[in-house]
């Protein structure tokens, strides 16, 4: 059958579209950990956008900022989002104080070195901190 | 006709830069701290190196995300459909390619040149080794280890992550490749070429020429930047048809040269 020439580009940006909007379908977590049983707590849960956290490797290292903090029950990341969910126990610490530890000095396991600055938190739960 | 054509043809100039620009403002973003968001993050060939890391671990390959597969699942279902068309619609470093051609065949030079038939079918097989490469040792390390190579990143990264002094004179080389073979990075180097290459053999749209119309005249074989033979046979089968419809706009008689949708009644 023959066809107009603008099938062409209406094809590409439909599957533009498609593809943009499929990326939902695959938004699997690339690192999860549980720290405590939330059993009786004031559970509560904060979304942080952390530059830095871009694969499984720095999703661990974000995981072990979390280590010695009170209060941490659960932490999932989002990678190819640059994102940590963190539930915690709001009896016990707060978003500040979570955000304190993302962004403390993280220890090279590897090496042993102390790394300074290696995330920042660009935003809370949606919003953004200068 | 003529006239629609050449709106087409604005279209996918206009497309064409729409793409690059958005490409290189992501780059610059995230070279600035402005975003966390960087330009490989809109690749599809990046969904196909992330592939391997989600289906055997459920995570993607450092840099890459839900982004780069979903847009590569798309894009093959795109390729079954309209061939090539994202190589000449959409990618930022077909697009600049193919301006540098014009830049040059502008200049009166007669350049680039069309190589045999038989040398150029044999180069195109290079492609393969490069994919298998890539793909091994992205896999393995689950690192889009190849930045530093990749055209598209240096080209819209604004000098990103692993972006090194040699990796201009690969973008620098790539790009010169073209005053002596037209579309030679999409022709000979591409990853992602050769792996929608078996998908566009399938793809059904396909231009079809009438012989009863056709006045042999080859324009449209002079005008395939990809080198396709369009006036040999009766319909292009090629795999490397991008669909840019640089064809049907050098063809001077009405109608010869036709868009069907193969697989519908006539």
């Amino acid at each position: 059958m023959r066809v107009s020439p603008w099938i062409v580009p209406v094809v590409v940006i439909l599957a533009a579209v498609l593809g943009i909007g499929g990326a939902r379908l695959f938004g699997a977590p690339s690192f999860t950990r549980d720290y405590a049983a939330a059993g009786g707590a004031r559970v509560e849960t904060v979304r942080f956008v952390v530059r830095g956290l871009k694969c499984v490797d720095t999703a661990k290292q974000v995981a072990g900022q979390f280590a010695d903090e009170p209060g941490v029950l659960r932490y999932v990341a989002y990678a190819s989002r640059n994102e940590a969910r963190v539930t915690y126990d709001a009896a016990v610490t707060d978003p500040q104080a979570l955000r304190a530890a993302i962004e403390g000095p993280v220890v090279d396991e590897a090496s042993g070195q102390i790394r300074f600055h290696q995330f920042e938190v660009r935003s809370m739960d949606g919003a953004e901190i200068r | 006709m003529a006239r629609r054509v050449s709106i087409l043809q604005v279209l996918r100039l206009t497309l064409q830069i729409a793409v690059a620009a958005a490409a290189l403002t992501a780059g610059v973003r995230l070279a600035r701290g402005w975003s966390l968001a960087g330009v490989e993050k809109y690749c599809p060939f990046g969904g196909l190196e992330t592939a391997w890391s989600f289906v055997t671990r459920r995570s993607f390959s450092c840099a890459a995300g839900e982004l780069n597969l979903a847009l590569f699942l798309a894009l093959l279902g795109l390729t079954l459909i309209a061939r090539k068309a994202f190589c000449s619609w959409v990618c930022p470093v077909g697009s600049v390619n193919e301006w540098i051609i014009r830049l040059v065949r502008r200049t009166g030079a007669r350049l680039p040149l069309e190589p045999p038939r038989r040398v150029d079918r044999a180069l195109r097989w290079l492609r393969l080794p490069v994919l298998a490469v890539i793909l091994f040792f992205t896999w393995q390390t689950g690192e889009l280890v190849f930045r530093g190579y990749d055209p598209y990143y240096i080209l819209t990264s604004a000098h990103g992550h692993e972006v090194k002094l040699w990796s201009y004179a690969i973008l620098v080389a790539v790009l010169a490749l073209n005053v002596v073979v037209p579309m030679a990075w999409c022709r000979y180097l591409c990853p992602l070429g050769i792996t929608l290459w078996p998908f566009s053999v399938l793809g059904r749209l396909r231009l079809r020429r009438t012989e009863s119309r056709c006045t042999a005249c080859a324009a449209c074989s002079r005008a395939c930047p990809h080198g396709i033979d369009v006036a040999s046979g009766t319909e292009v089968r090629s795999g490397e048809c991008t669909l840019c419809l640089e064809c049907t706009e050098a063809c001077p008689a009405a109608g010869a040269l036709e868009l069907r949708l193969e697989g519908t009644k006539p």
